[in-house]
Order: C-alpha cells, then sequence, then structure tokens
C-alpha cells in the first residue's frame, strides 16, 4: 500500500494473514514441525516443544517478517501458551494502517 | 541511567566481536522438547523470555560480524578497561622458554575477574527492558560477584545461589556480593523443590553449578519481577567477553607481535572464547594459523573425556537441551578449588569448536595448577585465580613442547581473575594439605551411561517408509 509520502506501509493484518505468519515463523524457528499439522489450540510448549531458544528464534524471524523492530520492554512481561496466543501478538505488534 | 567520568581508552573496543557472523554452523540448535521424557517436560506451561529479546538475540546473529557496545556499557568498561597485557620475561627465564609468552590480566577490576565484562552488559540490557530483580547460579563465586556490582550500579535487585562447597572454601566471595546488596544463598537450599530433592537424597550435598542454575530458575519463575540470567556458555556472554581478544590484538600489534597460540581455562567457554575468538577471526582475516588450547580441570575433564550429545544445563532441564561436550548431568566433580570448571559440560559454541577441530584441549589436576599458580606469582607478581592458575600450567606444558630447533613460540594466555580469595588454598597447598583430585570415575561412568540413555530417549523417531 502506498502512503502520501511515497512510502510503503503494510496494512493491518486479517486473523487469516497473521495465522499464516506465524505459522510460517513456526516451521521456521521450530526444525521438523509440519505446517499442515498445526492448528491456533496447540501449546507452544506442551505440543510443539517450544523452549526460551526456540521463542527467541521464533520472535526474531517475526520482526523481519512484519519489519517492525520489537522492544525488550513490550516482550519482557509476555507470556504466551498456545499458537492462538501468538496470532494475537502478531495482530498487536503489525505495523497500524496508514492513517 | 548510569553517570560514569572516565576517558574512554582509544584502545577500548567499540563493539564486540562476533564468531557467528564468520562461522554460522555455531549458532546453537535445541532439542524440541516434546521430544524430552515426561519428567523433564511442563506440560499447561507458557513461553516467556528469561532474557531481554535485545540481549537473547545476540545468541543468534550471524549478520553482523561486530556488534556495537552500548554507550552506558562502554561508560563503566572505561572504569577498568583496557586491561593490562603483559610480557612474562622473568617466568620466560625461570621456565628457560623457547618462547615470548604474553598474559592479558582481568584480575584488576574491582570483583576479581572478566566476567564483569558480561556481567555489565547483560545487567544494563535487563534493566532497559524493566525488570527489577535477576538472580543466578555461581559456581566459584566470580560470576556472582561481579553480577552483584553490576546489579548495585544499575539499581537491580540480586540474589544468588552460589554452590556450597565452593561457599564454604571461601566464605568471603559470599561477603564481597552481600556487600555488593546481593542475597546469596548457598546451593543446594531449601528454598525451591529442586534444591529440598537433593538435599532429601544427600544432607551432604556439596553442590555443581546445573543445581545452582535450576535454584535460581525456580526462584525467578515465581514472579514476575525477576529473570534469570547465566555467566557463561551462552554464545552472548562469549560475545561481550570479546573485549579481551580484541584489546589483546591491539596491545600485541604496538609490540609488532601476533599470537601463534591462545591458551585459557575452560569452565563453559566465556574466558576462553574472551580472548580466542577475536584472535581466530584475526588470524584467518590475514591467512596465519592460530592453535587455540583450553585447559580443563581434571576433576572434570568435559571436552578431553566427555561427549558430545545433547544434554541438560541446568538440573531441571529448563533451559533449552543443547548439543556439547558432556560429562553428563548427573556428574558432580569432586570439590576441587577451581570450582569455575567444575561445570559438566562445555557451552555449545566452545563445544562446537572442539568438535570441528578448532580447538585443542587438555586437563591438568589441581596440584599442577597451584605449582604453576605459585610460580607465576613468584615471577609477575600476580596470584593467578585457581581456574587462570590451570590456564599457566597449560601454557607451561604447552611452551615446554616447543623444539628448540624451531623460530621461538609466541603465545598469549587469559589470567582471567586474581587469586587472592583463594590465599587459603594456596596456603594449604604450600604446606602440602591438599591431596591431587581426579575424576570420580564411578560417578563418571554411570554419568556418562545416563547421558547416552537420555540421547536415546529423546532421539528423532524414524518415519515408517
Amino acid at each position: 500500500m502506498a502512503t502520501g509520502d511515497g512510502s510503503e506501509v503494510r496494512p493491518e493484518l486479517d486473523r487469516r494473514q497473521a495465522r499464516s505468519l506465524v505459522f510460517d515463523a513456526l516451521a521456521a524457528a521450530i526444525p521438523s514441525l509440519r505446517i499442515e499439522a498445526l492448528d491456533e489450540q496447540q501449546e507452544l510448549y506442551g505440543d510443539l516443544g517450544m523452549d526460551s531458544l526456540g521463542f527467541v528464534t521464533l520472535l526474531v524471524e517475526l520482526e523481519s517478517k512484519l519489519d517492525v523492530p520489537l522492544a525488550d520492554e513490550d516482550l519482557m512481561t509476555i507470556e504466551l501458551f498456545s499458537v492462538a496466543d501468538l496470532v494475537d501478538l502478531v495482530e498487536r505488534i503489525s505495523p497500524p494502517a496508514a492513517k | 541511567m548510569v553517570t560514569v567520568a572516565a576517558a574512554r581508552d582509544p584502545q577500548l573496543p567499540t563493539h564486540w566481536f562476533n564468531i557467528l557472523h564468520d562461522r554460522p554452523q555455531y549458532v546453537t540448535s535445541a532439542v524440541p522438547r516434546s521430544r524430552l521424557p515426561e519428567e523433564v517436560q511442563c506440560a499447561g506451561r507458557g513461553v516467556q523470555l528469561q532474557q531481554p529479546f535485545s540481549l537473547a538475540r545476540q545468541s543468534l546473529n550471524t549478520t553482523d560480524r561486530y556488534i556495537p557496545i552500548p554507550g552506558e556499557v562502554l561508560d563503566l568498561y572505561a572504569q577498568y578497561r583496557p586491561t593490562p597485557l603483559r610480557r612474562a620475561v622473568r617466568l620466560e627465564e625461570r621456565l628457560g622458554a623457547n618462547a615470548r609468552i604474553y598474559y592479558k590480566y582481568e584480575g584488576a577490576n574491582l570483583t576479581g575477574s572478566h566476567k564483569l565484562n558480561s556481567a555489565l552488559a547483560q545487567a544494563y540490557y535487563y534493566a532497559r527492558a524493566g525488570v527489577q530483580h535477576i538472580v543466578t547460579g555461581t559456581a566459584a563465586g566470580q560470576w556472582g560477584t561481579a553480577l552483584a556490582y553490576a546489579c548495585q550500579v544499575m539499581n537491580l535487585g540480586c540474589t544468588v545461589f552460589m554452590v556450597r562447597a565452593t561457599l564454604r572454601q571461601k566464605p568471603i566471595r559470599g561477603d564481597m556480593m552481600r556487600l555488593f546488596g546481593a542475597v546469596v544463598h548457598e546451593s543446594p537450599s531449601d528454598l525451591t523443590d529442586v534444591g529440598q530433592r537433593v538435599l532429601k537424597e544427600d544432607p551432604a550435598a556439596i553442590g555443581t553449578q546445573a543445581v545452582a542454575n535450576a535454584e535460581a530458575l525456580a526462584l525467578a519463575g515465581q514472579d514476575g519481577e525477576s529473570r534469570f540470567a547465566v555467566g557463561s556458555g551462552e554464545n552472548s556472554v562469549l560475545l561481550h567477553q570479546t573485549v579481551i581478544g580484541q584489546e589483546a590484538i591491539t596491545q600485541l600489534a604496538l609490540l609488532g607481535e601476533f599470537p601463534d597460540c591462545v591458551i585459557a581455562c575452560m569452565g563453559a567457554g566465556s574466558n576462553f572464547g574472551g580472548i580466542a575468538l577475536p584472535v581466530l577471526g584475526a588470524a584467518e582475516d590475514s591467512g596465519r594459523l592460530i592453535r587455540l588450547v583450553a585447559v580443563e580441570s581434571a576433576a572434570c575433564p568435559k571436552l578431553t573425556r566427555g561427549r558430545y550429545r545433547y544434554d541438560l544445563s541446568d538440573a531441571l532441564g529448563t533451559t533449552p537441551i543443547t548439543k556439547v561436550y558432556s560429562l553428563g548431568s548427573s556428574y558432580v566433580p569432586p570439590p576441587v578449588y577451581a570450582g569455575g570448571l567444575r561445570h559438566h559440560s562445555a557451552g555449545p559454541l566452545a563445544s562446537a569448536m572442539y568438535a570441528d577441530g578448532s580447538l585443542e584441549a587438555m586437563d591438568i589436576d589441581q596440584l599442577t595448577s597451584f605449582r604453576a599458580g605459585l610460580l607465576f606469582c613468584e615471577t609477575e607478581g600476580i596470584l593467578p585465580a585457581p581456574e587462570s592458575a590451570h590456564a599457566v600450567a597449560g601454557m607451561m606444558d604447552v611452551v615446554s613442547r616447543h623444539p628448540r630447533q624451531e623460530p621461538p613460540l609466541v603465545v598469549l594466555v587469559n589470567i582471567s581473575g586474581h587469586g587472592l580469595l583463594d590465599l587459603d588454598a594456596y596456603r594449604r597447598f604450600g604446606a602440602g594439605e591438599i591431596e591431587p583430585v581426579t575424576a570420580n570415575e564411578t560417578n563418571l561412568s554411570q554419568s556418562l551411561s545416563a547421558l547416552e540413555e537420555f540421547n536415546q530417549a529423546i532421539a528423532e523417531p524414524v518415519e515408517a517408509t
């Protein structure tokens, strides 16, 4: 999407786009994970086996895909349980649509 | 946050050197937790960051060869860096060495070791992320002391679990941490489930770094304000320590020198990586050959006798399960004075380097290390920490094997800390009261077997065709 000043701003992600982005990032962060076996109700830790290293890898991946810098203070207080929590996070942190 | 008035010396590096740029194959990978045995898994648990994101991502950065040191950390480094690089001329004479021996001395700062290089950086990132309190485990107490001071500088609370054997050997370490405002607990303690479990099995348990870290993780998980920090092994910690090697390269260049061989002791890899990694990078840039030698304790010979397997780092298995050279997480090394060398495994980066032949390893027994430490003190006027005395002993071994007909070997050794809090140990050595200590063979055999069983249990399932 083009803005008045000529820069490119990505439109706000809808749920389907956010889920797709999260699934791709999860597949990149967790070796041997199959995207087709993912669903939003799965637990990140219990079902997908994500540890703190995997979580950081995932955040680096998301930051790159969203092209938005993630701030330490915003991430330090969150605890995510399910894939749905992660999709919610991506919806929150994705760049807003052009005002 | 902090105001410091110290001029920055031009020799003080402004960036950390990131070996992962040159060797991205060293980026740590871990076993998915879903493959772990049930007793190590925690169903229903969420995922959260223990480290601030900007700190944690340093361990995965393969993009930047040099990572800028935040200005506030640089100002704090300027209080004690650059550290001295000296030639050990009198030691060379005493040894009759066909070598020019240089040493970098990291023991002159307030906390007495290289650990402050990462403690200040970590405390900076935690404070900036809004963390109020840091909890950690420490073996010999050098990391705990450094982190206690760094937390005080950054206005953070600090709690330290220190391995019982070493806290009782040198209680003054605990006093130093308390002086800097930290709360210090002997580990194993009755404050955590894992500590209680260890004490129930053996009320006289001497403790290990793995248990101390597990207790720190457990306490950090009890409230939202606290986080766990670690003083070695992590790639980011090795990164922070690279100021040592970068300074050494600059200081040696002023003398027209570049080392043929770099030697440091090996706990999990932070002081080794700190001095060796920048030199490795510089050697590869200029097409030079370089020998890197890691010196470990004969009581805990993780590289020379360990196996390259996936293993737990802390006793609870809370931290990522990474591939490391390990003696098995159930190995309890005898209580040597070099408590900083008692961790059962090397860190992932140092392990990967050993696996691909980038570094050599040797183990040194306690008596040989004390003998070398005293000789170093007599000739150079510096009493090395028991850990650093292992590096001195290893260096003496390397130098003694260098052929006389060859050009002199240029050696760089890291004296990672002072031994002024180990005077009693040196006194006891001088009085002949210290026995040789080697690995606990029965425990080692059992622990290695358990390590193999663990790896069989977590092996990737083979899909049916």
